[in-house]
């Protein structure tokens, strides 16, 4: 176990990462903390993606010097998947911060228990 | 190849460029776009089904003819088209019956803005149920949660930007699940193509190696989908998101958004993982209590809850709970009743929604128990439509509900560990089923002495009325004769294996 | 062999039309559309009884369980019991629903709840049984629900949920039975597989219970008895005369249904299930007797007889003897024309007085001499007192007991059976004392002649002759019985 976490430590860290984010999504009242906990858990599995598309000492796919071996190459899939990822992530983070304007706009507040509480004194 | 194959791809893309189109009409005009394009899916969901169940063979497409481990695939079997087909009946039923409320709930200049999300909705939905791919599947499971989220917040009202909100937390939080226990899957067996993976997952087993992390990867993805299709302990956005937002909306999110999740949650078992192996696991005996609870706790809160919708939305509850509990028996059988309540619960579910409206519209828009006093005689179409719908889902012989409720009791009595618990739970969930549906029936059915609000014939709510009976019809046809249907459910469920 | 069809369905489509018919029509023509509908059943079910054995197989709800119907011997008998009671009180009805509201919905629901009894008659297969089971429960709700007070609204809610609760519990047992039996169809003698009896006998004893229990709320067997008196009394008197004579007898006709045609007496004789349904029954008979006798409204008074005559017959079935099991059947037949009478009876006294009470009611015998003959007569009837019906079913019923297979039951039940027929001397005749004899005290100045109107006192009467008959010429129906009642042991 010990050594392989050590040798793994870019997964170690992104799936600690991904526990910061998710309690923090999970927990927080703060709706503006809530979407940083979302991009830090986004951000985490991206990480993880890297890491373990990265191989020591081999390049990206492209070829410039003529080497075709395949051992010369990373696989090009895992930051091909960062990049959807990461395309997913922003258009959420952008629709739940609109979602969030709208909110402080009723409510003016960015605490959620309390548009929550506001709401069931308007009791509708 | 025949033409026919091409079914899926098209319809996929037909709904996604609808959507786009949707953009630049006006909402009438949007709205007639969109009937014809759910009516066109339909129509080629239908013909897909009668080929495959005459050849009786799954297929797999190529998107740009890129071969197996590096193309993305689309699959097709009964199942698959089945489901499809299904979506769109309901979808299309939930549209009509929902669209004169839309008109006076949504701003004008938002129509349009609807009908590209339920375009957007259906291509995802559509994708969910046909890609036999893991990371297209990741992609259209967040295509598919934001336009949910946008069809919750389309009735700008404070409770539905609070309920989107929620939404949006529990589903991301879900996704992020997902994709995680994804990213595991895929660097444990270094595929994305979910026939690849399952062959990958069957030499893990065989070898004994990387256990830990195939169970931590399947329990991830499970327990995101959980979230997403809102099991027990995960339900608190759901009343509010379903009680809320219009009609339509609540009405296709019960009974078809997270029934796409729980769609991919089969393939996953059968494709991804191999259904021995997902059984082998400690992971069904987790779902199956969360089942368990969920009917009997769903129940409950629907008893205590004033408010017609939010009620109807917390027995949503308890019907997934239902679903699971079929997954958790991990046999055969147990996954065919799981399957058919889909089916049953998409098809009552929608028409409770549908006909509650109707009814809540007759009291003077209240939707308060104490309000809805004998509103079944002021609009007797949503009345008898409800009556209906409350005795499939308590499970009155004829109706849907019965059959599903027959097939997880056969399925139960085959498991020996779980039978009685699975038995004593039906039981009681639903006799708590019939206590607060059949409370419901004899409020709208209660007389009163004279109310102030106006009845409802006919003429003023053609389509809705039609819609109504389209949904009762499909009650009973799923009640009456559901050998075919099980026999075809069965069918794809071997064809997935 | 589609006629077997008609008389379920014929009276369930014209209740269904009298109810969504959207003018309300006038009050003459509703009466006699009624009537015409109740009589052309009778006929139909007439001709149909009269064809012969038959059997319809209408299609299949999933491979193997097919909906079902057949006729056979313990059919005919309630269905004919039904017939009687339902034309009786719905000719009854006529007239007394003239003080209630809504009688379109009354008499759409009535005719509906004719259908489905007949349809529970001629159910061939558990699972049809069960589907019309649950029909009978919803369409007999409104029945209770009538006249839409708050009273009425919360005791047809207990019915509803006692009821449902009772179904289920029945169909736990069904979803247990299907994986361990053959078939559903009703089969003399049983159906279940040898095999599961070796494999899972005691749980299979459970279900056995647990139906009993679950059906058994339907018949009102303690300690699910409390929907009957707070749901009878609340309906309009011919509706409480069908819920009381017909409707409980569901409940009888599902465990027998269940217990000699699914498990087989040979299963369950014996077994801890027939001592515990023995002890049910028993204190149910008892009790009842006992709540009656304190009761002063008359028609819960009735109700809770109701509950103690039941058990009667259920004490009959868990004896698993021929006697016994005659002697039920014998009292279903008897105890349903008795208490159809008395409620008819008690819903005439209500019509013309609008007293409920018992003690309001002295000297009502010199105002309506007949009715109060009617109900005298068939009290003594419910006693057990020779010649009437009810006499000669207690007599099998004691036969069977003492008989011998039961063990101490043996003594217990006649005893008790002795003791509640006291009680029931008790609770039913204080009226027809007072009401023929009020004392020296009564105002006979006051008196008047106020007998009720011929389409309430001929039903009463035929009900009243016919229970007697049955006491007068009883072998004709013992023979009918005897006849198949071996098949069953």
């Amino acid at each position: 176990m010990g050594p392989n976490l050590w040798m793994n430590y870019g997964e170690a860290v992104a799936a600690i990462l991904f526990c910061i984010g998710f309690t923090n999504l999970l927990l927080q009242t703060n709706l503006i903390k809530k979407i940083i906990g979302l991009n830090i858990m986004d951000s985490a599995i991206y990480l993880f993606l890297a890491e373990k598309g990265y191989i020591a000492g081999r390049v990206a796919p492209i070829v410039t010097d003529g080497v075709t071996s395949v051992e010369a190459y990373i696989n090009p899939i895992p930051s091909g998947l960062v990049l959807t990822g990461i395309v997913v992530s922003v258009s959420v983070s952008a629709l739940m911060l609109s979602l969030t304007i709208r909110l402080y706009i009723r409510y003016h507040t960015l605490d959620l228990d309390e548009i929550a509480a506001q709401l069931k004194k308007e009791g509708r | 190849m025949d033409f026919v194959c091409n079914f899926p791809f098209f319809s996929i893309l037909l709904s996604l460029f609808s959507g786009t189109i949707c953009s630049i009409l006006p909402g009438r005009a949007a709205k007639i776009v969109n009937r014809l394009v759910i009516t066109a899916i339909a129509i080629m969901s239908g013909i897909l089904l009668v080929y495959l169940l005459n050849t009786g063979e799954s297929f797999v497409y190529w998107m740009g003819h890129f071969p197996a481990p590096w193309g993305n695939e689309i699959r097709a079997g009964v199942l698959e088209a089945g489901m499809a087909l299904f979506f769109c009946i309901i979808m299309y039923l939930s549209m009509a019956g929902g669209a004169h409320k839309l008109f006076n709930e949504v701003e004008e200049s938002k129509h349009n803005l609807y009908y590209i999300l339920i375009n957007l909705l259906l291509s995802s939905l559509l994708a969910l149920v046909y890609t036999n791919d893991m990371f297209t599947a990741y992609v259209f499971v967040e295509i598919n949660t934001i336009s949910a989220c946008g069809l919750i917040m389309i009735r700008q009202v404070g409770r539905t930007i609070e309920a989107a909100v929620r939404y949006m937390i529990m589903s991301l939080l879900g996704s992020g699940l997902l994709l995680f226990g994804l990213c595991i899957m895929y660097d444990l067996t270094g595929h994305l193509l979910m026939s690849n993976i399952k062959e990958s997952v069957a030499l893990l087993m065989q070898n004994g190696e990387y256990q830990i992390p195939l169970i931590v990867s399947i329990a991830l993805m499970c327990i995101g989908l959980c979230i997403k299709s809102a099991l027990f302990p995960f339900h608190a956005w759901l009343p509010d998101a379903y009680g809320y937002s219009t009609v339509s909306s609540a009405a296709i999110l019960s009974s078809l958004v997270s029934k796409g999740y729980i769609f991919l949650l089969i393939k996953i078992i059968y494709r991804v993982i191999g259904f021995d192996i997902f059984n082998s696991t400690r992971i069904i005996d987790v779902l199956f209590v969360f089942g368990l609870m969920g009917m009997i706790f769903g129940s409950l809160s629907a008893i205590k809850e004033n408010d017609i919708r939010r009620m109807i939305a917390f027995s949503s509850v308890a019907q997934i709970g239902y679903i699971y509990m079929g997954f958790g028996m991990g046999t055969q059988a147990g996954m065919v009743a799981s399957v058919f309540h889909i089916l049953s619960h998409a098809a009552t579910k929608s028409l409770l929604f549908i006909a509650a409206i109707g009814l809540t519209e007759v009291s003077g828009g209240s939707r308060k128990f104490i309000d809805l006093t004998g509103a079944g005689y002021r609009n007797k179409w949503a009345g008898v439509a409800f009556t209906a719908g409350s005795l499939s889902m308590v499970g009155v012989p004829l109706f849907s509900g019965f059959i599903s409720k027959l097939l997880f009791a056969q399925a139960a009595v085959q498991v020996e560990g779980k039978m009685l618990a699975a038995l004593i739970v039906l039981g009681i969930s639903t006799v708590l089923n019939a206590i607060y549906f059949m409370k419901t029936v004899i409020r709208i059915y209660a007389t009163t002495g004279d109310t102030a609000y106006p009845n409802m014939t006919f003429k003023q709510m053609k389509v809705h009325a039609v819609v109504l009976v389209f949904f009762i019809l499909l009650n009973v046809i799923l009640g009456v004769s559901s050998q075919p249907i099980v026999d075809m459910i069965e069918q794809g469920l071997a064809m997935f294996a | 062999m589609y006629l077997i069809l008609l008389p379920i369905f014929f009276p369930i489509l014209a209740g269904f039309c009298l109810l969504v018919c959207p003018k309300k029509p006038d009050r003459k023509l509703l009466i006699i559309t009624t009537g015409i509908c109740l009589v052309v059943t009778a006929m139909l079910i007439l001709c149909t009884l009269l064809s012969g054995k038959q059997e319809l197989t209408l299609f299949y709800l999933t491979r193997t369980l097919p909906i079902y119907f057949k006729i056979d011997e313990v059919g005919i008998l309630f269905c004919l019991l039904t017939v009687v009671v339902f034309v009786g009180a719905g000719f009854f009805s006529f007239v007394y629903m003239t003080h209630e509201q809504k009688e379109k919905r009354y008499y759409g629901f009535y005719l509906m709840v004719f259908g489905v009894l007949n349809a529970l008659c001629f159910a061939g297969n558990l699972i049809t049984f069960y589907l019309f089971f649950e029909l009978l429960t919803l369409s007999s709700m409104p029945l209770v629900l009538h006249t839409g007070s708050r009273e009425a609204i919360m005791a047809g809610l207990k019915y509803l949920f006692y009821s449902l609760c009772g179904a289920y519990a029945g169909l736990f047992g069904i979803y247990f039975l299907y994986h361990n039996c053959d078939t559903l169809t009703f089969t003399a003698g049983g159906v279940l597989q040898t095999t599961a009896i070796a494999a899972q006998g005691e749980f299979l004893l459970l279900t056995a219970f647990v139906m009993i229990l679950g059906f058994g709320v339907k018949a009102g067997m303690f300690p699910m008895h409390a929907w009957l008196p707070t749901a009878h009394p609340v309906a309009p008197a011919p509706a409480s005369a069908v819920l009381s004579a017909v409707i409980v007898k569901a409940g009888v006709l599902a465990l027998i249904r269940v217990i000699y045609y699914i498990f087989g007496v040979s299963f369950l004789r014996g077994s801890w299930v027939q001592t515990a349904w023995l002890i049910l029954a028993l204190v149910t008979v008892f009790m009842g007797s006992m709540l009656a006798y304190r009761e002063p409204v008359l028609k819960k008074r009735l109700a809770y007889s109701t509950v103690s005559q039941i058990s009667y017959i259920l004490f009959g079935l868990a004896a698993m003897n021929e006697e016994a099991f005659t002697g039920g059947l014998l009292h279903v037949l008897a105890h349903g024309l008795i208490k159809c009478t008395l409620f008819l009876t008690a819903g005439a006294i209500i019509y013309t007085t609008g007293k409920t009470r018992v003690d309001e009611l002295r000297g009502i015998g010199k105002e309506m001499p007949l009715t109060i003959w009617c109900y005298t007569i068939v009290s003594l009837g419910l006693i057990g007192i020779p010649p009437t019906g009810g006499f000669i079913s207690k007599w099998y019923l004691a036969l069977g007991g003492l008989s011998g297979n039961i063990g101490v039951f043996g003594y217990i039940g006649p005893v008790v059976l002795l003791l509640s027929a006291l009680l029931t001397a008790g609770y039913l005749l204080p009226l027809t004392i007072q009401g023929f004899f009020p004392g020296a005290d009564y105002a006979y100045a006051s008196l008047q002649k106020r007998e009720p109107h011929k389409c309430m006192t001929i039903p009463i009467l035929i009900m009243t002759i016919l229970s007697v008959l049955i006491g007068l010429f009883p072998n004709i129906l013992v023979d009918y019985l005897a006849d198949f009642v071996g098949t069953l042991f």
